[in-house]
């Protein structure tokens, strides 16, 4: 069992289907992740089950394995202490958790923007060019910079959870220069298709990172480190300046913009 | 034994019924003190202890509650200590903790508290300097039993 817990999760998925049902039905995520290099005792750790669910996952695992054979489970060493119950981030955490609630406001209305999609029109366009905007300059410049040059450096950059962030955030981008490309090009079912992407990429993304990375890399944190972490965050807040309330105020605006429309909408019907 | 009503922070409370450790500690515990004075009306903001430091805020009593104070808290950190329910001049207190803040530029402040309800005074304190405070930094809040058990720990601002 041992070396299976040295094994990226994709391969032993690939090998041994049934432990995908398994993990699932502990909600641990892993199935839909395109990369799956994680090995299984990271993701064991970084999910921070109680201990007797934990023990159970590993039994039921073990069996899928070696099916028929009792096999002793190895004990999945922890770098940091398990908290229980709702989740407390630390400050800084919890700066980068505010700032996925509103990534996820503008999610949320990518069925709408879809629905209403006209590139034929200025206005059409300007809408998609503004979520655009959001995206690259909040969620990716603001944010995701956050992430990738700060709070990711904390930790050893051959971690594969970290490897698996990053190629979230690549294929984000990817989704992005399409979406544009479809909006010069007048093409409605790519910027659809690339809109559509972004949004089920962000929406796995954002709920991975508040449940399951910040919770983990938190427990690790020492307090020497909040503080750092705090202080580069507030750095890089002061360096773009009232990038927060601009954008919450673009978000405003398209939630009222959607929500006018479909409530005049229901009031034709 | 508990005697006395009225005020949890002065009632009276007997643990020496209470098991003592298995196991016999030997050898000397090394201090993780790093500096004098440590009372908070005796401290100065500007001590080089202090820049840029994680200081460990403490009510007067934590550290004879809680065994392993100087192992599990003290360690790393700089110091002051105080009394929310007894001491005097505590404006005072307010204005050394924002210069802490500000001019030492400290990284954290943790705040250990005992349980009773007058220790939480020094949350209060501690809160209102880092509103006043240009400078933001995390606070964690860390509460202390009468026996010694961590009861809560959490980041307050």
């Amino acid at each position: 069992m041992e070396e299976y817990l040295n094994k990226g999760i994709k391969e032993i998925i690939t090998q041994f289907p049934t432990v995908a049902d398994i993990l699932n039905e502990y909600n641990v995520g892993c199935v839909p992740c395109n990369v799956g290099t994680c090995l299984l005792k990271d993701i064991v750790e970084v999910h921070n089950l109680p201990p007797d669910e934990e023990e159970e996952l590993m039994v039921r695992i073990s069996q899928a394995i070696y099916p028929g054979r009792e096999i002793k489970i190895p004990k999945v060493e922890r770098k940091s202490k398990a908290g229980r119950g709702e989740i407390k981030y630390s400050p800084p955490m919890k700066k980068l958790v505010d700032e996925h609630v509103l990534i996820k406001r503008l999610v949320v209305l990518i069925p709408r923007i879809i629905e209403n999609l006209n590139l034929e029109s200025e206005k059409g366009r300007r809408l998609i060019l503004d979520s655009v905007d959001f995206i690259r300059s909040y969620a990716d410049k603001y944010h995701h910079a956050k992430e990738e040059d700060i709070l990711f450096k904390f930790f050893d950059d051959n971690l594969d959870i970290l490897k698996a962030m990053h190629q979230d955030h690549e294929k984000g981008r990817a989704h992005v220069r399409a979406v544009i490309e479809g909006v010069n090009k007048r093409g409605k079912e790519a910027v659809k298709e690339h809109l559509n992407g972004y949004r089920e990429l962000l929406s796995e993304h954002i709920k991975k990172e508040d449940e399951i990375l910040y919770p983990w890399m938190d427990r690790g944190f020492s307090i020497r480190q909040v503080g750092e972490l705090f202080a580069k965050f507030n750095a890089v807040d002061e360096q773009f300046g009232d990038a927060q309330e601009i954008y919450e105020r673009l978000i405003n605006r398209l939630e009222q913009e959607f929500n006018l429309k479909l409530s005049s909408k229901l009031g034709t019907k | 034994m508990q005697g006395f009503g009225g005020c949890p922070g002065s009632n009276m409370q007997d643990f020496r019924g209470k098991e003592q450790a298995a196991q016999e500690e030997t050898g000397k515990r090394q201090s993780q003190l790093k500096q004098w004075p440590i009372q908070l009306h005796l401290v100065s903001p500007m001590a080089p202890y202090y820049e840029k430091s994680d200081v460990l805020l403490s009510a007067d009593c934590v550290a004879y509650a809680l065994g392993d104070f100087h192992k599990d808290y003290l360690k790393g950190k700089s110091i002051a200590i105080a009394c929310p329910k007894l001491d005097e001049g505590q404006d005072t207190y307010v204005e050394k903790i924002k210069s802490l803040i500000d001019d030492a530029k400290i990284n954290t402040l943790t705040v250990m508290i005992m349980q009773v309800p007058c220790c939480g005074g020094l949350v209060s304190i501690a809160q209102q300097a880092a509103q006043q405070a240009k400078k933001k930094i995390p606070i964690k809040s860390i509460v202390v039993s009468l026996q010694g058990d961590i009861l809560s720990e959490e980041w307050v601002s």
